[in-house]
């Protein structure tokens, strides 16, 4: 920009300024200033960045995405399993029923005045939940369906500082047989093996085991919350200063005790059944160890270990609940169970078991397992010679119509040649048209 | 191989210790290096050293299977480990101090002004007690927020008391006490169970032996 342009226009901006007719001077200079520092920096900074906690997809991510994307959609597919779409904002009631397990502060909220708080989904369960009890309230059961899609969630500094998480779940509806857990399971570990990933174990647990010894305990809400959030942690220390303030018969803080270390193979199941004085926690056990022998049959058994002290979302979770481990990975890749209250909040009594994989963690695992596929170039450069034609066209249509993929050279300004262009992006062959023949080149 | 996230300081001397009583050795880090990982003499252990705020971080994001940090740094990052064991060395308290006379002064001043280096722990801990408070973060020497007048109490550790003593403060209320904890990765404790199993089982035989 030259001196002079720039004044004029500082001069046309002050001219068409209806305070400049006061020809105040500071009103003159602060103009003036804005005008000039809206030239010298020809971009808002805010245009070139993205809020924290989301992300953008280059092509070489989004091309493994979706092969992954394709993997599961087919797995899924091939397993009985319809793929359904809800809307990526709702109504608030529907994510704050009685067994949510999402805190409304986690949650993006919009309001209006004439409607109700919407929120983006923070969660596609609960939406399939909705769907279930209503809109496919009179097909036949059980109904298998599946989903992809992103949800967000506000947790603060945990999970990275991520905000957008995609997702890619299952969800099995109407069967309270442990037949319909073991399919989960299963259907998980297949997923993980699908992807491509080897090193990972899957934990199982049962929140009704715990359940059943804080009744037994016969401990208020807030109490075996306390206990819960203790033995999720397996904050063995701080469980115990808390059971010494509870008065209940020592024998059971003694069990409660020791459920946070209640994990590893097969053992811990039979370790538990010495514990279970209730019918609630025995059934529970039964019940885990029923679909640990179908896991066992179905020779996955390698795969899976026993954690009955993961009990998370106590609210939510009804019966089995697992979580998928990768080593190396800080996180669980995909975690699921059984919610068999949740259904009957949005009007019909159905029982249900699913699970949800978090694609982005997927990712991050293949790639450290270096399982990660290049970006594919393209099998062939197009270079017309002069202009487009009929010809041209359609022998492009019929290569791609093979499954080639092809790419037409357009000459940028930068007066690249098409045989270095397609030197630079490592594209094989070259297909020129000229005096009415085509002519083909490797690179 | 695992790794091990120590808090630079008294915490990492103490730690080192300890994992020499149970055979775990690493000469390099007792040379006074200034490099930030080592290995341990046997080679099965990397440990890191890191500023103790930054241990959970390291922890929870799976870096580091273990971590060793103080109770207080825990309770202020919040972030999602396993607490397995106390470690009972770097023993003190999270407390409020302040004038014992004067807790609340401002007569503009709706609520009270909270100094501390711990601004999470202080907010929820008087949102516990149901008031609202102004949090001004400092980076250290608390103990000025209520001698200058910045603000009217100071949550922070305490050991002995003499720095509060010597400068007219008094615990107020007491938060919790604090000591070194050994935390876990909640996936590495699944995934690498064996190695941090013997680890874990060793401290705590060390340090049932040593209260008996």
């Amino acid at each position: 920009m030259t001196e002079g342009g720039s004044k004029s226009i500082i001069i046309s901006i002050l001219y068409h300024d209806k305070l400049i007719k006061q020809q105040s001077t500071v009103v003159r200079l602060y103009v003036k200033r804005k005008a000039v520092s809206r030239l010298s920096s020809p971009f808002n900074k805010w245009m070139q960045q993205i809020p924290e906690g989301v992300q953008d997809s280059l092509p070489e991510e989004r091309y493994n995405a979706r092969i992954a994307e394709d993997k599961l959609r087919r797995k899924f597919h091939l397993s009985g399993y319809d793929e359904v779409d809800t809307p990526l904002f709702e109504y608030l009631d529907i994510f704050e029923g009685k067994t949510a397990s999402i805190e409304q502060e986690q949650m993006y909220k919009f309001f209006e005045p004439g409607s109700r708080i919407m929120v983006l989904r923070p969660d596609i369960t609960m939406p399939i939940a909705r769907i279930a009890a209503t809109k496919m309230k009179n097909r036949p059961l059980p109904l298998r369906l599946s989903y992809f899609g992103n949800v967000y969630r506000y947790e603060g500094q945990r999970q990275n500082g991520q905000r957008e998480f995609a997702q890619a779940g299952i969800e099995l509806l109407g069967s309270r047989k442990p037949e319909a857990d073991a399919e989960i399971i299963s259907l998980a570990v297949e997923s993980l093996l699908e992807l491509g990933l080897t090193e990972f174990q899957i934990d199982i647990g049962q929140v009704e085991f715990f359940k059943g010894l804080v009744e037994e305990a016969g401990l208020n809400e807030v109490q075996s919350e306390n206990l819960r959030h203790l033995t999720d942690q397996k904050n063995k220390l701080a469980l115990e200063m808390q059971l010494k303030e509870l008065s209940i018969p020592a024998e059971t803080k003694n069990n409660l005790l020791k459920i946070p270390m209640m994990f590893g193979g097969e053992e811990v199941l039979k370790s538990a059944m010495v514990l279970a004085e209730t019918e609630r926690c025995m059934k529970a056990l039964e019940n885990l160890d029923v679909i640990y022998r179908m896991l066992k049959n179905f020779g996955l058994s390698r795969y899976i270990a026993i954690d009955l002290g993961m009990v998370h979302s106590l609210n939510y979770y009804t019966g089995m609940i697992f979580r998928g481990m990768i080593r190396d990975m800080g996180y669980p890749v995909c975690g699921g169970g059984r919610y068999d209250s949740l259904v009957s909040e949005f009007g019909k009594d159905l029982p249900a078991t699913g699970f949800a994989l978090d694609m982005r963690r997927i990712l991050m695992a293949l790639e450290r397992q270096k399982g990660l596929a290049p970006l594919p170039v393209a099998d062939i450069l197009f270079v017309y010679d002069s202009s487009v034609n009929k010809e041209c066209y359609r022998k492009i249509q019929s290569l791609r119509s093979e499954g080639l993929r092809v790419e037409i050279f357009l000459p940028a300004e930068n007066g690249m040649t098409a045989e270095a262009y397609a030197r630079e992006k490592g594209i094989p062959r070259l297909l020129q048209f000229s005096s009415g023949r085509f002519q083909e080149r490797m690179v | 191989m695992i790794t091990i996230a120590l808090a630079k300081g008294r915490l990492a001397e103490k730690t080192l210790d300890l994992l020499e009583q149970l055979g775990i050795s690493c000469s390099e880090i007792r040379t006074g290096s200034r490099k930030l990982i080592f290995t341990t003499d046997d080679g099965t252990i990397r440990i890191i050293m890191v500023k103790p705020s930054d241990v959970p971080a390291y922890v929870e994001y799976g870096t580091a299977d273990i971590g060793i940090a103080g109770k207080d740094t825990l309770m202020e990052e919040g972030r999602s480990l396993y607490e397995m064991l106390d470690l009972k060395f770097g023993g003190c308290r999270l407390v409020v101090a302040g004038f014992p006379d004067k807790k609340h002064s401002g007569i503009t001043q709706s609520h009270i002004r909270v100094a501390t280096k711990y601004p999470n722990i202080t907010r929820s801990y008087f949102s516990g007690k149901g008031e609202t408070v102004e949090i001004i973060k400092l980076n250290g020497s608390v103990e000025l927020g209520p001698l200058t007048g910045l603000s009217d109490v100071i949550v922070d550790i305490v050991e002995s008391g003499r720095t509060l003593a010597e400068n007219g403060l008094e615990v107020l209320e007491e938060i919790c006490p604090v000591s070194a904890r050994l935390v876990v990765n909640q996936v590495s404790l699944k995934t690498r169970n064996d190695e941090i199993k013997r680890i874990i089982d060793g401290l705590r035989e060390l340090l049932e032996g040593k209260e008996s």
